[in-house]
This record gives structure tokens, C-alpha cells and sequence, in this order.
């Protein structure tokens, strides 16, 4: 789809996310790109599995099927090592404001430029951070024991570790998660925290929030066909990452404004929680995943040794970075 | 091209070539194929497969093959033809009983089954040739058993309330329950019509001679024990999930294997019988999938060209068109495509479109399912395009010509469309038991 | 018909009816499955991870590596309002020409199919869920399924060719 003349230039985007969190998480910044790109530029939004199934879509981005991907590096598998950063890393972050710090001033950045210049045809743009991982179930989770034998819809790096302590991670397309609760397929969604429980209606279908989470927040990506990407004109990419930054910020104060408002004010859900101390042994498992992670390569070990830094860098610090 | 002229060609286009006879599924995947690779730009050549993926990911379309192998097997195990005993020693003695009793036998059929080839089936076998030896009238027990046969997709459980589930992202438990009672509803008014049609002409129905009319009570109370394995396989399937003991596919599952218990059960696990069960379950499961994945294909090349943004605005800028008259237009357009496709491909094309739209003029979806089942039975039955139309050809005893199956159905596509009014005019009907059960939300 | 052509038919068509045999077993594979997924679950607390996803698998299989056979046996639905009046002969005349719908949807398949494969195969693809099974033999086994089909295609036009000329073939 070329610019000629006076005809716009179409991309085709699809979002991970149903149309329901896509409001919120990227269509604000679409149509103000729209409106900015004033009929040079038309960014058609699509969303999850709409057009392409999340399992092809790394895929079909690289050979022009679609044009740009807005996604965690995880779910659509990016044939990167560093996708297993991308969704939920357990414990790599505590508050959203963490990921961005990483990626600017902790050089993931730079790793993910790197990593992501080594695969044909796809670039990757930018990353931003979304909502911590915490668990929605059908039953109350008080310990841990409780999460074993429980089949919960999770990212699959998250999935990996919490297989540990006997959860059965399920992978289901992110628009049938609602009915597979109700059809008994699934017994709870660690998927997100209590924004999206109730903006996307998972709160209907559950009964129980654990306030502990496996983290903070996750970082999602931006990615584009390499070859869309290049054709557009200078003032149309940074129109495009502005656009990036401004749903960055969006999500920044949403996501932070959600989590106390629905925990306090939601009314679906009862909360439950996991006494600190216990859930610490879940958080020192974290650390030696991490650990088995970073043996899977060079890359990964750096990131992983950069991690480790931030979170010390954060509890020499004290509060308000860390408390414990 | 603009939005509506790729709307309208690719339509168009699927709908001169289905005339042709082709089979359906190259049709609709010819035209999603063909659109993507003249209109798509780059990569559009992977949408045709990207659609198995697609299909790949719809985890409750397992329960489409387990239940066709099922209601296979179910048609062969013999439960039937006891059953068939029972309405017929019951019904018997009532004007145009038997046909009544086959209406019976079509609602048990239906409540252990998912589709309504299991009833198309046992009814051309068993109680067609019954019915027409003694003198029924052709045409109209040829009715009787394609319409009761069609009560096998709304009475639970119902793989076409699987598929709406799956695209509307209703739960299956509630859209099973709320297909009961208008299951019902259409069975009674079918015994209706039978009952006041006999008595008006009651040649079409001759009484059954005296002797075959008495029976001890005793005689009668133990015949009802044929209802003994069909309740136990309803409950393992449809009570066990709607309990939520069992998932989605695992009832299905649960059912299979209860349907091959109650052959073995009968003496009549044979390997001839395994042998035809598996061959029609690839045969008809082959059928519906390759029509789903092309559907898939069409319905993901229209919407990236930009085509389903025109079918939306059609219905959301017809300023002055109310709620009640969108529905309208929606169920039309149902029946009109019926006519030329089925019903998954009429799903999976434009229930993306209808249901948001259906929710955002304040319906309910999950009522709506049950009216679009209802539709879906309808569009089976009426000439030129119908399943139900296809399945009787192949089953029915040779006597029965194209002309009386295409004859028989008329009376009972009107009943249908009353019955959908009813649905339609009283919610409840539809409503009343997953509120009661699940609450309302 | 010409002899290589007699061959293709026969070969075809012989191999497509063995491996659709062999296919119809996979139901009571799918049945178990679910089954004992369903009894370990309920009964025992114990799901197991792999089964939605391999379960998911064996039915794209059923059907794709199922296809050709379900073809030969007739089992595919057409719209007969005209189709159902013409005679067999004008049938078959008219299927040696639509049949390239079929056969241009198949080939657009058979191509996303391969590119598919050729990606699961260079990146080592696996999927993305926690059980993580590679994703090239399913890919493989799909093509498979569809170049099946697409054999079959030809067959069936071979058939309708010959029958539209009024030759018996058999
Ligand atoms: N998913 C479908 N295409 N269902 C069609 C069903 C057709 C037929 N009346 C049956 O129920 O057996
Ligand atoms: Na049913
Ligand atoms: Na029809």
C-alpha cells in the first residue's frame, strides 16, 4: 500500500488486546494519530485474533500481512531471547513507573534494539508498561497451596514459573477467556491486575482477587514490517512514536488510578491476601528462575545481571521505591 | 475500491459462484483467497491459512466432531427403536398419534444430542417406514421428522449454541438453558398443528387397527423404561456440565463415550456399526470444518479490507430505524443468506458484526442466540439451501420423491416463524430458566 | 483417459482412502484424551497441562489430513438449485470448470502453509503456552493434509473430465 498522490498510506494494526481494554490501552492514541496525520496517513485498528490469530501474527507482520503488531514480546512468541522479559517476568517490577526506568536509563532499550535488529523484516519500536499480574479465580486463594491444581489463563513466561507451585497454565485466545470460565475450562485468569478484571468483564465471572502479585507491571511493544516502516516519511514516524508515548502515559495513570479505585470501590470481587512472609517464598523462587533464565544465553544473563542491579539500586533506596 | 463496493463485490461474488454448485466451502474460500490476493497488498496470501489457526484456537469447536460421532452412534445403538415402542404404544390410540409419538421421540433425541443429524437419521429409519405402512400421509410425516429433527440444535445440548457462544462471547450453560423451553414451545406447537390437522382430515392419519391398541397398564408402565438410558446419558452430559463438574468438551467427550456404552450395552457394538459411525463422522465433520475455515477466511479478508465498516454503517446511519427494526433487518438478511450459505459461514461472517450491535441497542445476546437458532432451523429447512433439505434426500426411504421433502416443510417453516414471533414477542420464554438458574446479571 | 492420468486417478484415490481410514481412528484418541484429562481432573486434582493444546492439534488433523477422503466420499454440501436439475454428465462438464475455485483456494493454502512451516522450522518455533510443544510437526502434518486434498482436487477433475466427454474411467 504505497503513498501516491493524494491517496493515504493504510496501515493495518492489530492490538493484543479485545475491543473492551483496547479503549484504553491504545485506540485514544490511534485516533489522535488519524486526526494528526490530517489524510496522509490512516491506521486501521484491529483487535485481538481479529485478523490474524495471535499465534501467526509475529509471522504475518514480518511478511507484510499485517503492518504494525501492539503486543507483550511473549504472546506472540517473538523469536527473540528477550521476549521472556517482555510479559510478566515474575517479580522484575513492583510499580509501573519501573519499566520505563529499565528500558531508558538501565539500557534495555539498547538489548531490545539489538535483539530485535538480528530477525528480518520486523523493527521494534518502543516499549511501555502496563498492570501488575495478579490472580482472578473462582475460589479464594489464601495460601499458597491454594493455587495448586488450579487452571489459570496466564502469560506463558509467568505460566513456566508459576507451574511451580502447581498452577496448570492454560492458553486460550484472549477473547474466549470470559466464556472459558463459564464453561469450567478455566478456574481463574492471572492475567492482569483489577483494572482490566473489570473493565473487560472477568469480574462477572469470578468471585476472589489476590492482592499479592508475581509483578508490578509488564512491558508491552510496539512493532512494525520493517519495510512499512522505512517508507514513511520522517515527520510520520515521530508522529508515531509520540503517539507510542502518549498511550504510555495513558495507561500510566489509568492503570495506577484503577487498582485502588476497583479494589476499594469494585464490589464484584472479594479480596483476599497471602501473608507477606509467605508470599516471600514465592519471590525468592523468582529469583532462581531468573537465574535459570539467564543461562539460556549471553543476552540473557546481561539483562538478567541489570535486573538484579535495579532491584538492589531500589531497596538501598528505601521508600517509597521499596519498603522491605 | 471503496469500502462498499468491496462489501458488495465480495458478496456478490460468493453468491453468483455458489450458484454454480460448487461445492461451498472452494466458493467462499475462493473468494476470501481470491479478494486477498488482488486486494490485500502484501502477505495476503497467508490469510487463508492464518484462518486454521484461527479455527485451531476455538478450543469448544472439539465438541462439533464428538457429537456427530455420537449422534451416529446413538442412531445405531437400538435406544431408539425401544424408544420409538414406547411413544407408539403411548400415543397410539390419540388421532395422528403416532406422528405426535414421533415429535416425542425427536425431543429425547434431541436432549442427548447436539445437532440434528441423529434425528434425521433414527426418524428416516425408524419411524418413517412405520409411519408410511400405515397410511400416514407422505408429505406430512416427511414434515414431522425434519422438524422434530431440528429441534436436535435447541434443545440442549447444541453445537450451533456452541458456535454463537463461541463468536458472541456468550456463555454456552445459559444459551443451552435458554434453548429448552423454546425447544419445547416448537414441539408443542408442531403436536398442535398434527392434532388439529388429523382431526380435520383424518385421512391422513388412519387409527391403528384394535389389537395393536390394548395394553395392560403393566405392558404400558414397563415400556417407559426405554426412557431410562436416555435420561442417564442427558445427565452425564448436559447435567454433569451444567453442574460444572465436567467442561464444555469434556461433556462432549462424556457423551461419546456414554453413547458407545449404551450400544455395548444393547448388543449392538459391532464392528460394522463402528466402522459406518467413524466413516460419516469424518465424512460430516470434514464438511463443517472445511466450511468453517473458509468461512474464517472469507470473514477476516472482508473485515481487513475495510468491507465490514460499510455493512456497519448501513445499519448504524439508517437514522429513524429503531432497535425493533434493526433486528428485522438483521433476521432477514439471516433467512436471505440462508438461502445460499450455511449457517456457520453465515456466522462466522456476520455475527461479529450483528451481536455487538445487537447488545449496544440494549438486547440481550444470549436471547438473541436462541432467536438466531430458531432462523438457523428455519434457513435448514427451506429450498434451495438447507441441510436438513440435504440430509432427508440421502435418508429417506425411496418412496419419498424431491418434491414431497421440498412440499413437506411449508406447513412447518410457518410454525417455526411463529414460533420465533412468540420468542421474540416474550423474552421470557427463552429467559425464564437461565435466570432462574444462573440469576439474572 | 490417457494412462498416466488413469494412474494419478487410481493411486490417488487409494492412498487418500487409506490415510482417511487410518485418520477416522483418531476420534476415540480425542475421546480418550478428553476423558482421562476430565477423570484426572475431577477425580484426582490433577489437570494436565497439555491437553486443550494437543486435543486442539488432533482435530485441526481430523480434518485437514481427513479432507481428500471426505472429498472422494462426497461428503462436502453444494448450493443444487441449478446444479441439483442438470444432468450428470452437464455436472461434471460444469465441475471441470468451478473446480479451480476450489483448487485456487487450496493452492493459497497450501502456500501459507509452507511459508508457515518454513518459519516454525528456521526459529525453532514452539508455542506459546507453558507445555510449549514445537510448532513444526503440526505445520507439517497441515500441509500435509492440504497437498492431500489438493491431489485430490485433481483426481476429481480427472473424473469430471471424463465423465463430461461420456468416457467410463473406472
Ligand atoms: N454447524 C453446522 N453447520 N450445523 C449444521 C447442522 C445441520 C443439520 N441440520 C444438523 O444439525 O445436523
Ligand atoms: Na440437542
Ligand atoms: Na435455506
Amino acid at each position: 500500500v504505497h503513498a501516491q498522490s493524494n491517496e493515504p498510506i493504510r496501515w493495518r494494526l492489530q492490538t493484543y488486546a479485545g475491543p473492551s481494554l483496547a479503549e484504553h490501552v491504545i485506540k485514544p492514541s490511534i485516533d489522535a494519530f488519524n486526526k494528526a496525520a490530517n489524510g496522509e496517513m490512516e491506521i486501521e485498528l484491529y483487535y485481538s485474533d481479529q485478523l490474524v490469530p495471535t499465534s501467526e501474527l509475529f509471522r504475518a507482520m514480518q511478511r507484510g500481512t499485517i503492518d504494525a503488531v501492539q503486543s507483550d514480546d511473549d504472546s506472540i512468541n517473538a523469536p527473540v531471547d528477550v521476549s521472556v522479559f517482555g510479559g510478566y517476568f515474575p517479580f522484575a517490577s513492583r510499580y509501573s513507573l519501573d519499566v520505563p526506568t529499565l528500558f531508558h536509563h538501565y539500557g534495555l532499550k539498547e538489548i531490545w534494539e539489538e535483539a530485535y535488529g538480528e530477525v528480518d523484516n520486523v523493527t521494534w519500536l518502543g516499549s511501555g508498561s502496563w498492570d501488575p499480574c495478579n490472580f482472578v479465580t473462582r475460589d479464594p486463594i489464601r495460601s499458597i497451596e491454594d493455587l495448586d491444581g488450579q487452571r489459570v489463563f496466564t502469560f506463558p513466561t509467568a505460566g513456566r514459573f508459576l507451574e511451580r507451585f502447581g498452577v496448570v497454565p492454560v492458553t486460550l485466545p484472549w477473547e474466549d477467556i470470559e466464556v472459558a470460565m463459564q464453561t469450567g475450562e478455566l478456574d481463574g485468569i492471572a492475567w492482569a491486575g483489577i483494572t482490566e478484571a473489570y473493565t473487560v468483564g472477568w469480574a462477572d465471572v469470578s468471585n476472589y482477587y489476590l492482592t499479592n502479585n508475581i509483578s508490578g507491571a509488564w512491558s508491552g511493544s510496539y512493532f512494525a514490517n520493517t519495510e512499512r516502516w522505512e517508507e514513511l516519511p520522517e515527520h510520520l514516524k515521530t508522529l508515531f512514536k509520540l503517539c507510542m508515548d502518549s498511550s504510555h502515559y495513558y495507561r500510566q495513570h489509568w492503570y495506577w488510578w484503577g487498582e485502588a479505585h476497583y479494589r476499594t470501590t469494585g464490589g464484584k470481587l472479594e479480596l483476599t491476601s497471602i501473608p507477606e512472609e509467605e508470599w516471600q517464598t514465592i519471590e525468592d523462587e523468582a529469583l532462581s528462575f531468573w537465574d535459570e533464565i539467564a543461562e539460556e544465553s549471553e543476552r540473557s544473563a546481561k539483562l538478567v545481571q541489570i535486573l538484579k542491579d535495579y532491584r538492589q539500586t531500589m531497596q538501598d533506596a528505601g521508600p517509597p521505591y521499596r519498603y522491605s | 475500491m471503496s469500502y462498499q463496493m468491496i462489501a458488495l463485490t465480495m458478496f456478490s461474488s460468493m453468491m453468483v459462484l455458489l450458484l454454480t454448485g460448487q461445492r461451498v466451502f472452494g466458493v467462499i474460500g475462493f473468494v476470501g483467497a481470491a479478494s486477498a490476493l488482488l486486494l490485500w497488498g502484501d502477505g495476503g496470501v497467508e490469510m487463508p491459512f492464518n484462518a486454521s489457526f484461527q479455527l485451531m484456537s476455538w478450543y469448544p469447536l472439539l465438541t462439533l466432531p464428538l457429537f456427530i460421532f455420537m449422534g451416529y452412534m446413538l442412531s445405531e445403538s437400538g435406544i431408539a427403536s425401544d424408544l420409538y415402542d414406547m411413544f407408539h404404544v403411548w400415543m397410539g390410540s390419540l388421532k395422528g398419534g403416532l406422528a405426535v409419538g414421533t415429535i416425542g421421540l425427536m425431543v429425547v433425541v434431541s436432549a442427548m444430542n447436539g445437532l440434528s443429524v441423529a434425528g434425521m437419521a433414527i426418524g428416516a429409519s425408524i419411524a418413517l417406514p412405520e409411519l408410511l405402512r400405515r397410511g400416514y400421509d407422505k408429505i406430512m410425516v416427511t414434515g414431522v421428522v425434519q422438524a422434530g429433527s431440528s429441534l436436535g440444535i435447541l434443545v440442549p445440548p447444541s453445537v450451533v449454541l456452541v458456535l454463537y457462544g463461541m463468536i458472541a462471547r456468550q456463555p454456552v450453560g445459559k444459551l443451552w438453558l435458554a434453548g429448552a423451553l423454546p425447544g419445547l414451545l416448537l414441539a408443542s406447537l408442531f403436536i398442535l398443528y398434527i392434532v388439529v390437522r388429523c382431526r380435520l382430515q383424518p385421512h391422513l392419519a388412519p387409527p391403528l387397527p384394535k389389537e395393536e391398541r390394548q395394553h395392560t397398564t403393566r405392558e404400558k408402565l414397563l415400556l417407559l423404561r426405554a426412557g431410562i438410558l436416555p435420561l442417564l446419558i442427558f445427565f452425564a452430559m448436559t447435567g454433569l456440565f451444567i453442574m460444572g463438574v465436567t467442561s464444555l468438551v469434556e461433556s462432549s467427550a462424556v457423551g461419546a463415550t456414554s453413547a458407545i456404552l449404551a450400544a455395548w450395552f444393547k448388543k449392538r457394538l459391532t464392528r460394522e456399526v463402528l466402522q459406518n459411525t467413524m466413516h460419516k463422522t469424518l465424512g460430516i465433520t470434514c464438511m463443517f470444518m472445511w466450511i468453517i475455515l473458509a468461512a474464517l477466511c472469507f470473514g477476516a479478508v472482508f473485515d481487513g479490507l475495510g468491507a465490514v465498516r460499510a455493512i456497519e454503517a448501513l445499519f448504524l446511519d439508517r437514522i429513524g430505524m429503531g432497535p425493533w427494526e434493526v433486528l428485522l433487518m438483521m433476521q432477514l438478511s439471516y433467512i436471505l443468506m440462508g438461502m445460499f450459505l450455511d449457517d456457520t459461514a453465515m456466522l462466522v461472517i456476520v455475527a461479529p458484526l450483528y451481536v455487538p450491535l445487537v447488545i449496544s441497542l440494549g438486547f440481550d445476546p444470549v436471547w438473541y442466540g436462541v432467536l438466531y437458532t430458531i432462523t438457523v432451523q428455519i434457513a435448514y429447512m427451506t429450498p434451495p439451501f438447507g441441510y436438513n433439505l440435504f440430509l432427508m434426500r440421502a435418508m429417506a426411504p425411496p418412496e419419498i420423491s424431491l418434491g414431497d421433502i421440498y412440499r413437506s416443510v411449508w406447513p412447518f417453516v410457518a410454525i417455526m416463524i411463529v414460533g420465533l414471533g412468540l420468542v421474540t414477542a416474550f423474552p421470557q420464554i427463552a429467559m425464564w430458566l437461565p435466570e432462574t438458574f444462573y440469576g439474572a446479571r | 483417459m490417457p494412462k498416466p492420468i488413469r494412474y494419478y486417478v487410481r493411486y490417488v484415490d487409494a492412498f487418500n482412502r487409506r490415510v482417511g481410514r487410518l485418520i477416522t481412528y483418531l476420534i476415540f484418541v480425542m475421546i480418550g484424551v478428553l476423558l482421562i484429562s476430565s477423570i484426572a481432573r475431577t477425580a484426582f486434582n490433577s489437570p494436565m497441562n497439555w491437553v486443550v493444546e494437543l486435543s486442539q492439534f488432533m482435530m485441526v488433523a481430523y480434518f485437514l489430513v481427513g479432507g481428500a477422503y471426505s472429498m472422494q466420499m462426497g461428503a462436502h454440501v453444494r448450493m443444487d438449485l441449478l446444479y441439483g436439475r442438470m444432468s450428470l454428465r452437464r455436472r461434471a462438464a460444469l465441475d471441470v470448470v468451478t473446480i479451480l475455485f476450489l483448487i485456487v483456494f487450496l493452492v493459497t493454502l497450501l502456500l501459507g502453509g509452507i511459508s508457515s512451516t518454513q518459519y516454525a522450522l528456521q526459529y525453532g518455533e514452539r508455542s506459546y503456552s507453558s507445555w510449549a510443544p514445537p510448532l513444526a510437526p503440526i505445520k507439517i502434518i497441515m500441509t500435509f493434509g492440504i497437498v492431500l486434498m489438493l491431489l485430490q482436487s485433481f483426481s476429481t477433475l480427472f473424473k469430471d473430465l471424463a465423465t463430461a466427454r461420456g468416457e467410463e474411467w473406472s
